[in-house]
């Protein structure tokens, strides 16, 4: 039951259509930035998760956080199950009605905690006799964490596969998170896209984390405060990369102007179409796109090559990135063959990223240039509340 | 309007800051009921849309006893809460809560049922078991708006037995804090009041929670 079958009186009618207003002012902005994350050559190193956990969540209540992760596929991921754990919109009418769907909170255990080592009784006695071993912060023994299913894979040998899956806060255009708050403290910055939380008007009620359908907003028990990947935009705004993407040593992210025909995210997503939402169906349309992974072909029993199916299951991978996914694989596979005969290919000349400078579109400075200025306040200010008071309702 | 009576005692603050003193358990109460907030309240199109309003406002009703020592106001509640929610435990828990609220204005002007407006804002006193017995003062300018100021000289001491959760809650009637943005409360006058009680376990926080729809007046007794 949700209230839409009751007759709404006046005010209410005014105070639905100013709610409204104050959400579709939330979401605009006048650039987006996107990234594309290549599954090819994702190694799954996590040196992404470390750039980001040196740089954003090493501190106050943050710890236990991972606002980048890679994740193996198949796999539960983290938060364990998260793809089933709803939120997200059920979109109708093209995209004229957007119906939310109910969510479940994660459990911090669920994300993986915080595991605390017994470093100390290792250096401490004789080499054998203690062996390293994590503990979640309440003393029991972690049965999930950020990577739990580390290598799992699937399928069997000599027909196996894995892959990884690293996950940020995809900054959506139509954010669940952002729809959720009542406090109207979640918004898209206009001048890149990114969504992110006002640390002075959250109060933690975690309504975001119940709707976001990509479970990637963490809840902080220190501040009381949610938070989440925040798209490194103090980097965008000095045009230094995101720490992810600088630091991924594989040349597997490339970050951009999606709405820029010259910028390479708008040539993978736009015009070879082989850059694509994970989960689309979600509704809230992503700015983080995967190349998804070709992998190698099947070996048959006399050991020769089995190009009759996929190693991956096609099921699988529509199931992540919908029925797109046969095309973009098709594309792919014709310009890869195209290289190896010989032949010249756009699409595996930007792919193969040659240049790291080369992949950031506009945000290709090396942060080591930098004058640092540490606690100096971004530029950015937020969309401003008294205005959406001031609307006539 | 229904009154609400605030009269002197000549007790001290230690006597009265007390939940559990035989004072508060024998004084008469006025029992209040409280609603569940509508949907069409919701600023959040998520809340609206998968909620269900009538699972909202798990506390059907609460007890209520007041009084001032001429310095401070001592406001003393009782309601049922068959656990009591005391932190946040988890992502998916939920701690009860209390909220006094008063108009700054004209309370015909005020809004009650969206905590103020720009020009006719409200003042809450919010208390949570987590908030180690320091309320928070709020300001809001209607729904969404609420914020934390930074001075609270609000303070509470609470229990919880045989599932009833017994709080009092205390101020200064006049305020002393420099630009403490609170409401100015004086004996011999009186002012418009309303309540509001978060169930945790119902998962309530925020604006779903139960509150009461109409203004009180809470007359101060010289």
């Amino acid at each position: 039951m949700t209230g839409e079958d009751k007759k709404l009186t006046q005010r209410e009618e005014e105070l639905a259509k100013s709610f409204e207003a104050a959400k579709d002012n939330l979401r605009k902005f006048d650039k987006q930035v996107g990234m594309v994350m290549d599954l090819n050559k994702c190694v799954g190193c996590q040196l992404c998760s470390m750039a980001c956990k040196t740089l954003w969540t090493s501190v106050e209540g943050r710890e236990y956080m991972w606002w980048n992760k890679v994740n193996t596929l198949p796999g539960k991921g983290s938060p364990k199950d998260w793809e089933k754990m709803g939120g997200g919109y059920k979109v109708k009418f093209e995209g004229k009605v957007m119906e939310p769907i109910l969510g479940k909170h994660p459990t911090r255990k669920e994300f993986g905690d915080m595991w605390k080592f017994n470093w100390n009784e290792v250096i401490t006695n004789k080499a054998g006799q203690v062996h390293l071993q994590a503990k979640n912060p309440d003393g029991t023994n972690p049965d999930w964490g950020m990577n739990w299913d580390e290598d799992q894979g699937a399928g069997q040998y000599p027909n196996s596969f894995y892959f990884y899956l690293p996950r940020i806060c995809n900054h959506c255009a139509y954010p669940a998170c952002l729809d959720a708050c009542p406090r109207n403290a979640i918004y898209k910055r206009t001048s890149d896209g990114a969504v992110v939380i006002d640390q002075e008007r959250c109060k933690g009620y975690r309504f975001c984390l119940e709707a976001c359908p990509y479970k990637v907003i963490y809840f902080n028990f220190v501040k009381n405060v949610s938070m989440k990947c925040i798209f490194c935009y103090p980097r965008l705004e000095q045009k230094v990369p995101n720490a992810c993407a600088r630091q991924c040593t594989g040349r597997v992210r490339w970050v951009g102007l999606s709405d820029d025909p010259k910028s390479l995210i708008y040539k993978l997503v736009k015009v070879w179409k082989v850059a694509l939402p994970l989960h689309a169906e979600y509704g809230t349309q992503p700015n983080v796109f995967y190349i998804p992974p070709l992998a190698p072909p099947r070996l048959a029993e006399d050991g020769k090559l089995d190009h009759s199916k996929p190693r991956i299951p096609r099921e699988y991978l529509r199931f992540l990135f919908g029925p797109e996914v046969d095309a973009a694989l098709t594309v792919m596979q014709t310009e890869l063959d195209k290289v190896r005969n010989g032949g010249k290919s756009e699409l595996m000349d930007i792919l193969i990223a040659r240049e790291w400078k080369h992949m950031f579109g506009p945000f290709d400075k090396d942060p080591a240039t930098l004058e640092r200025k540490p606690g100096q306040p971004g530029s950015y200010s937020r969309p401003d509340m008294t205005s959406l008071m001031d609307q006539k309702i | 309007m229904e009154k609400i009576v605030c009269k002197s005692v000549s007790k001290t603050k230690k006597e009265l800051l007390d939940s559990g003193n035989a004072f508060w358990k024998n004084s008469p109460k006025i029992r209040l009921e409280t609603a569940g907030t509508p949907l069409a309240n919701q600023p959040s199109p998520y809340i609206k849309g998968v909620y269900d309003e009538s699972k909202i406002g798990a506390v059907k009703e609460l007890s209520v006893a007041t009084y001032h020592d001429t310095e401070n106001i001592y406001f003393y509640f009782e309601w049922a809460s068959a656990k009591p929610n005391r932190e946040i435990g988890d992502i998916n828990v939920f701690p009860d809560g209390l909220g006094i609220l008063f108009p700054f204005g004209d309370i015909n002007q005020t809004q009650i049922k969206e905590m103020g407006s720009k020009e006719y804002p409200t003042n809450a006193w919010y208390w949570r078991p987590d908030f180690k017995e320091k309320p928070k003062n709020q300001i809001s300018h209607g729904l969404s708006t609420s914020l934390y100021t930074k001075i609270s000289s609000i303070q509470s001491h609470s229990s919880w037995d045989k599932s009833t959760w017994c709080v009092v809650v205390t101020r200064p009637l006049k305020v002393t804090g420099k630009d403490e943005e609170t409401v100015e409360l004086k004996t011999g006058g009186s002012i418009g009041i309303g309540f509001a009680v978060w169930e945790g376990s119902n998962g309530e926080r925020g604006g779903v929670k139960a509150f009461s729809k109409e203004w009180r007046e809470l007359v101060i007794e010289a």
